[in-house]
């Protein structure tokens, strides 16, 4: 089964893409006609890349959606319905709490539709400690923690809320998470091929064809998405590569469209050819990201040792 | 007559502003994780011109002690940003202001989120400007403690000349200009290196439609009074009586002339908790069946963090407040509850019930007139510009506050009846800065 996302850009991947066009494609609106083709399409995901954390010193590119990520793609998830929603953050730029913060209340609002895509640093004893971190801060809370008892005046029930304490060789952070445990349990974390906390991410990204290193020791609990530049040309030649790279353990592509227009090309002509090769899965209507993406929710460790 | 207008703003949260709303059986007590029930309220507001709505914030649960903590709805709630962004493209005209921390966020994110909602938004976008006073939130950043008062707003008056850098970076017509993508001599790189931050760059964004997000402050101390002076388009304050409310406006407004300031330039809104009925006696019940609800223990711990004292109960319930030592956190909050317990010789059980209801703000209970009255006389006594309305109760304190008390100040020609603008900065009212 092949799972399919977008990675959003006003114009196209192209640098050259914006030639001709107008405003119009820089606003909210025209990103958010392109999502929902996506998702009208069965798409599972859309990925803002955010040019991989890279901040413009003198100048703008036309690669980059003017928007932050984090704060388009909660707009985003209240006009759509069932596709998911990944936004990159760079560990670099935000710290863990305010970061954990940010996605559990995306997952919130998108109902369990946010993925985290990490840019790692030059640090990587930093950044796996900042990936553990926030993956503890989403486990503040018990699945049943919120009781909501007006009678009795309680809230929460106390015993299911879960101080932190990390004190880390970065990091010292208390906790709870200031945001209930999320509709996904722990938003999709999406790490790039390589990234030094592949280990712990539920999608991995492979760019640019890159030969795919290492992964988790555990296959079925990870989704392995190959990035595609090109697929215009004919549908069957394309379902044909495709349908070659899952047999060899791809999950799923991203695209990264030249020019917007061929994302509706794709959909017109090579998912016809996937969906009759039986290569697209039926996700379930109003689930999860992690539903979509056939990923568990994770457990609380709480209940893991009451489980033991 | 003058046709000055009252500034008017939705103060929203989860169940509502009295301490135990959401025992209420009116409440939706998972209203903090309801994306929807916050779309409603700002559309709600919306419907009835209020300039704004906004939200508060803490990076940090509120209460140290579980028990205490499992009794209030306050631990959780949506992340500011992420909830101003939902709200941006499900309404049109009313303005979005959140909190955010000039001590635990970096000048080119923050700038740079706000810069966001306020495309998303069209140029609704505001920014309530916080140092972070609890030792709850340091806990959450760093093993050091809460940094002290003066460093605090030492940093955060750098950070907001840093923002305000950022959000002039890229000009007016920089993006798909003269045959270029981005006209290179409409950008205007930050290149600021101070003791606490080094800001290298721009932002990728169009310049905002209202010149740049509205900034927000509610600092009550000096050196507080002095950034919002320099600074900001909207001032926030907590006032109990008429005078406190006449100082504090009176004090806020003159110092704006040394920066080139007018008066008309900040709008000073005051937070007002109104209950609203056709009768007093209704209005009465309603505040009692709140009251009712909370736990004596829990209002005392609510007391004891805003007076930034880490326990209470170890004095008498019903005898005064003990002495308190000098605090690095909320000065000026700490100031109004010992005040007030003076002036009216409450104990701690009352000041904690008194508390309850807003937390310190001004508390007005009764039918539409008596409210609109209290709200007409501070606003031509020069007290307020205009108010920040915390509901004890969402959404049906709301809803009256809009059904009853809204009309009245109309018929007054007290409040708009149909947005002046697009931009909050245009409905507002407040001068826009220079087109670049």
């Amino acid at each position: 089964m092949i799972h399919l996302g977008l990675s959003l850009t006003p114009f196209g991947h192209d640098s050259t893409a914006w030639q001709g066009a107008n405003h119009e494609a820089l606003g909210f609106d025209a990103l958010l006609k392109q999502v929902l083709l996506a998702e009208e399409a069965g798409f599972d995901f859309i990925w803002l890349a955010d040019r991989m954390g890279e901040r413009p010193v003198d100048m703008l590119s036309p690669l980059a959606t003017p928007f932050e990520p984090t704060t388009l793609a909660s707009a985003l998830a209240t006009r759509t319905t069932s596709i998911g929603l990944i936004a990159t953050a760079a560990t670099r730029q935000h710290e863990p709490y305010n970061l954990a913060r940010r996605f559990a209340s995306l997952d919130w609002i998108s109902h369990g539709r946010a993925g985290w895509a990490i840019v790692a640093g030059t640090n990587d004893a930093r950044d796996r400690e900042y990936a553990e971190l926030v993956s503890a801060l989403w486990d503040s809370w018990e699945d049943d923690a919120f009781i909501y008892d007006k009678t009795t005046g309680r809230f929460f029930v106390p015993e299911k809320m879960h101080v932190l304490n990390h004190k880390g060789a970065n990091f010292s952070v208390r906790g709870p998470l200031n945001v209930n445990r999320s509709p996904q349990g722990k938003p999709v974390l999406a790490a790039i091929n390589g990234s030094p906390v592949a280990h712990l991410a539920d999608v991995i990204f492979v760019l640019d064809g890159a030969p795919i290193a290492e992964v988790a020791d555990e296959r079925a609990e990870v989704r392995i998405i190959k990035s595609v530049t090109d697929f215009t040309g004919p549908a069957e030649d394309v379902a044909d590569i495709f349908e070659r790279e899952a047999e060899s353990g791809i999950d799923g592509f991203v695209l990264m469209p030249s020019k917007t227009a061929d994302l509706a090309t794709f959909i017109e002509t090579v998912l016809p050819e996937l969906r009759r090769r039986g290569l697209l899965t039926t996700p379930p209507a109003g689930g999860t990201l992690r539903g979509r993406l056939g990923l568990p929710y994770p457990a609380h460790p709480s209940s893991l040792e009451r489980a033991s | 007559m003058s046709d000055r207008k009252m500034r008017l703003g939705a103060f929203l949260m989860a169940g509502g502003h009295h301490i135990s709303s959401w025992r209420h059986p009116a409440a939706y007590a998972p209203a903090g994780t309801s994306i929807k029930h916050f779309i409603e309220l700002a559309q709600i507001a919306e419907r009835s011109k209020f300039d704004m709505m906004f939200v508060e914030d803490a990076a940090a649960i509120r209460e140290r002690n579980p028990d205490m903590a499992s009794q209030a709805a306050r631990s959780t709630m949506f992340e500011p940003l992420s909830l101003l962004a939902a709200l941006a493209v499900n309404t049109s005209h009313i303005g979005l202001v959140a909190t955010a921390s000039t001590t635990y966020n970096e000048p080119y994110g923050l700038a740079r989120a706000f810069a966001s909602i306020d495309q998303l938004s069209g140029g609704r976008a505001g920014w309530n400007l916080v140092t972070s006073a609890s030792e709850l939130e340091a806990e959450n950043f760093a093993s050091s403690g809460l940094r002290p008062h003066s460093e605090r707003y030492e940093r955060a008056e750098e950070f907001a000349d840093a923002a305000l850098a950022l959000w002039d970076s890229v000009e007016d017509g920089a993006y798909l200009s003269g045959g270029q993508f981005a006209d290179p001599s409409r950008l205007h790189p930050v290149h600021h290196k101070g003791k606490h931050f080094t800001v290298e760059g721009i932002l990728e964004s169009p310049r905002s439609p209202q010149g740049r997000p509205i900034m927000v402050q509610a600092g009550a101390s000096d050196v507080g009074k002095e950034l919002a002076a320099r600074t900001a388009d909207v001032v926030f304050a907590a006032s109990q009586t008429i005078g406190e409310a006449q100082a504090y406006y009176a004090d806020v407004k003159q110092r704006l002339a040394k920066h080139g300031r007018q008066p008309d330039d900040i709008k000073i809104m005051p937070g007002i908790s109104p209950i609203v009925a056709e009768t007093e006696s209704e209005a009465r019940a309603k505040y009692q069946a709140l009251q009712e609800l909370i736990p004596d223990a829990v209002g005392v711990a609510l007391l004891a963090s805003y007076l930034s004292i880490g326990d209470l109960s170890a004095y008498p319930i019903d005898g005064p407040l003990p002495e308190l030592p000098q605090t690095q956190a909320m000065q000026s909050r700490q100031k109004l509850i010992v005040d007030l317990g003076k002036r009216e010789n409450l104990s701690i059980r009352d000041l904690a019930r008194n508390f309850a209801g807003a937390r310190g703000h001004w508390q007005v209970f009764g039918t539409p007139q008596r409210i609109a009255d209290a709200m007409e006389e501070r606003f031509l006594a020069g007290a307020a510009d205009g108010f920040n309305v915390m509901a004890p109760l969402f959404p049906s304190g709301l809803e009256d506050f809009v059904a009853m008390v809204i009309p009245e100040l109309q018929r007054r020609g007290l409040f708009r009846t149909e947005y002046e603008g697009r931009t909050l900065r245009e409905n507002l009212g407040v001068g826009a800065p220079a087109k670049r």
